[in-house]
């Protein structure tokens, strides 16, 4: 009985000290999380004050000039960023769907012994570094490309009228195309991953109830499993995106780093980072250093507007789903 | 919210305050404050004919149904007939198989990998666990409801009309009164008509469950399943639940799991007690609850294990 009290008192007596020890530790955390504020606003700020002179020299036309020329110091964005949007567009055409698959093949249809391995290597292919895709793009898919898949979509895709133009020009290899493919790669793991962890919160019961009214499974998938998902779904698509928009390294191996835009998507084009990471060092005159940084910042706003679009479609999806 | 299992019940002479009750329906009386013993709750509807002198058809006759998750045999050799028109329900201690039989009879066992039953279950002359039968035209005969309302992410019109679509061609004006109808039989219409576009998932819990009988009866199956449908709603919902079965009871066969014993006695005609994988007795509800045959039996019923 004593004994009871006795650790009764240690306890109280304990509650008091962390009393402090919670204002103390509420400080430190609150410190750290206005440190990344701070970092933020750090980096904006370097950002636009670097991109300054250039947007006062060009203006607005720095937006709409395709020309890139470092000997006259002309200088425009309009290549990088269309080939920023053109080739995440790709990696988003090609990579949704498959993602979607796998992650609907892990939950809904995979034998129980394929699961973990599959969910695994799919991960792994998360950890591979941007570099050793960008070596294996410039020598084992470029040339596949090249020799494969460019010339049969010339024949078919390129004879179509309209979307055929997408689809001129000799088969190089290297380029937006070609940027797409590594990029849809590089986002599946993402994209796969964060789908199936949806797919996985979908009650048991609830696709049960499904099956019970005499659906099959395609229609359990694409009437309940989907939309009762749909908002990580999408979420997962953000994410990857925002990986797509902002890979650097393995898009500059294969795009073709060329400042120009062509309606072809077979011909070599740039993108933002991919710009970014091939000029830097070469960037002399105070104009290019700050036209690049001014890439940079028009990066960071384009990121900036995809994220919070999805953010104002989340919210209207919760809305709509009305709980 | 009353205990699941029955104590041994503090007798109440003839509960008082059934009178006041003018909102329900008659057939049902409304569950009094304090529990009546359960003998007394055992339904005998005046001018109802009696089932001891018109034998019913036999809608489904489960017949030597063994079930085994993997290696672990859940179910021991059961043999129980479902009559038509008539509800059957199934008690007995949680893990006894109870669940299971039902999740047999519309073959939803089979989602999952490494679960096998044997025997036969007869519906209409068939044996539906026949390998190579049409699953998906089984289920769309036999409507299942589960313990959790599991409204689908959709409009309420459309939760209705997604089983009736799965199957039949049916033209605007008359999808909407398929839907206003088993909203209707399903006691959910006058809740919902005004808003039949908004969510399902905005609907309260009982409500919620309303609408998935709504939406099991819609296609018009042949047998209904039930799964402890009103444990997880409140003493409101669930009266309206039990009313409910009430009056589908007069078009389906309805097979009924429960925990809760009043539930059985006040709700079913049939009653199956089920205790480790095995049918222990299997009798009307009446006789079950009043003359049990085995000991067993009586001993849960009164709440002296379970």
């Amino acid at each position: 009985m004593s004994a009871e009290i006795a650790i009764g008192r240690k306890g109280r007596a304990a509650g008091r000290h962390g009393a402090f020890g919670d204002a103390a530790f509420k400080t430190l955390t609150l410190a750290f999380a206005v440190l990344v504020l701070v970092v933020l606003a750090g980096v904006i700020a370097s950002l636009v004050l670097g991109a300054a002179p250039a947007l006062e020299h060009f203006g607005f036309n720095f937006l709409i000039t395709e020309a890139w020329n470092p000997v006259t110091e002309k200088f425009g964005a309009l290549a990088p960023v269309y080939g920023t949007l053109v080739t995440s567009a790709i990696a988003m055409l090609i990579g949704i769907p498959v993602a979607f698959g796998i992650a609907l093949f892990i939950t809904e249809l995979c034998p129980n012994w394929l699961k973990r391995p599959l969910s695994i290597m799919i991960e792994l292919l998360a950890a591979i570094p941007s570099i050793i895709y960008g070596i294996w793009g410039l020598f084992v898919l470029a040339p596949f490309v090249q020799e494969h898949i460019e010339p049969a979509l010339i024949d078919t895709l390129g004879a179509v009228p309209g979307i055929g133009l997408l689809f001129q020009g000799p088969p190089l290899g290297i380029g937006v195309l070609t940027a797409g493919f590594i990029l849809a790669i590089m986002v599946l793991p993402f994209i796969s991953a964060v789908m199936r962890d949806v797919f996985e919160t979908v009650p048991a019961v609830l696709g049960e109830s499904t099956y019970a009214l005499g659906a099959t499974t395609s229609e359990v998938v694409w009437r309940v499993v989907l939309p009762y998902a749909r908002i990580g779904v999408f979420g997962g698509i953000l994410l990857g995106l925002g990986r797509a928009l902002g890979e650097t390294m393995a898009v500059t191996f294969v795009i073709g780093n060329a400042h120009h835009i062509h309606a072809s998507l077979l011909q070599p084009g740039t993108t933002i980072s991919a710009a970014l990471a091939n000029e830097f060092t070469e960037a002399v005159g105070d104009l290019y250093l700050s036209s690049l940084i001014a890439l940079g910042l028009i990066l960071f706003v384009i990121t900036f507007i995809v994220l919070a679009l999805a953010k104002l479609l989340l919210i209207r999806l919760e809305k709509q789903a009305g709980s | 919210m009353n205990s699941p299992t029955a104590r041994p019940l503090a007798t109440e002479p003839d509960s008082p305050d059934r009178a006041s009750d003018d909102t329900a329906p008659p057939r049902q009386p409304r569950r009094p404050l304090a529990a009546p013993p359960i003998a007394a709750l055992v339904q005998r509807k005046p001018g109802d004919e009696a089932p001891k002198t018109a034998m019913p058809d036999v809608k489904a006759d489960v017949r030597h149904v063994n079930f085994f998750y993997g290696k672990f045999q859940a179910l021991h050799d059961i043999s129980v007939p479902l009559y038509d028109r008539r509800v059957t329900a199934f008690i007995g201690p949680s893990g006894c198989g109870k669940s299971t039989l039902l999740r047999i009879l519309n073959r939803i066992y089979e989602l999952y990998p490494g679960q096998t039953a044997t025997g036969e279950v007869i519906l209409d002359g068939e044996n539906i666990l026949m390998p190579g039968l049409d699953l998906n035209r089984l289920r769309a005969k036999i409507g299942m409801v589960f313990q959790k309302p599991t409204p689908f992410p959709m409009a309420i019109y459309d939760n209705i009309a997604f089983g009736i679509r799965l199957y039949e061609k049916v033209s605007k004006s008359e999808l909407d009164d398929r839907v206003e109808s088993a909203l209707r039989r399903a006691a959910l219409w006058d809740e919902v008509k005004d808003k039949l576009r908004d969510s399902g998932l905005s609907l309260s819990g009982g409500q919620q469950q309303r609408l998935c009988i709504a939406r099991a009866i819609a296609i018009e199956p042949e047998v209904l399943l039930l799964d402890e449908p009103a444990s997880a709603l409140d003493p409101i919902s669930t009266q309206r639940i039990e009313e409910l079965i009430a009056e589908l009871k007069a078009d389906y066969c309805i097979a009924m799991v429960t925990h809760n014993m009043q539930q059985a006695a006040r709700s079913s005609d049939y009653t199956a007690f089920l205790y480790l994988g095995e049918l222990v007795e299997f009798d009307e509800t009446e006789t079950i609850f009043t003359h049990p045959r085995v000991r067993r039996t009586e001993d849960y019923i009164t709440g002296r294990f379970g």
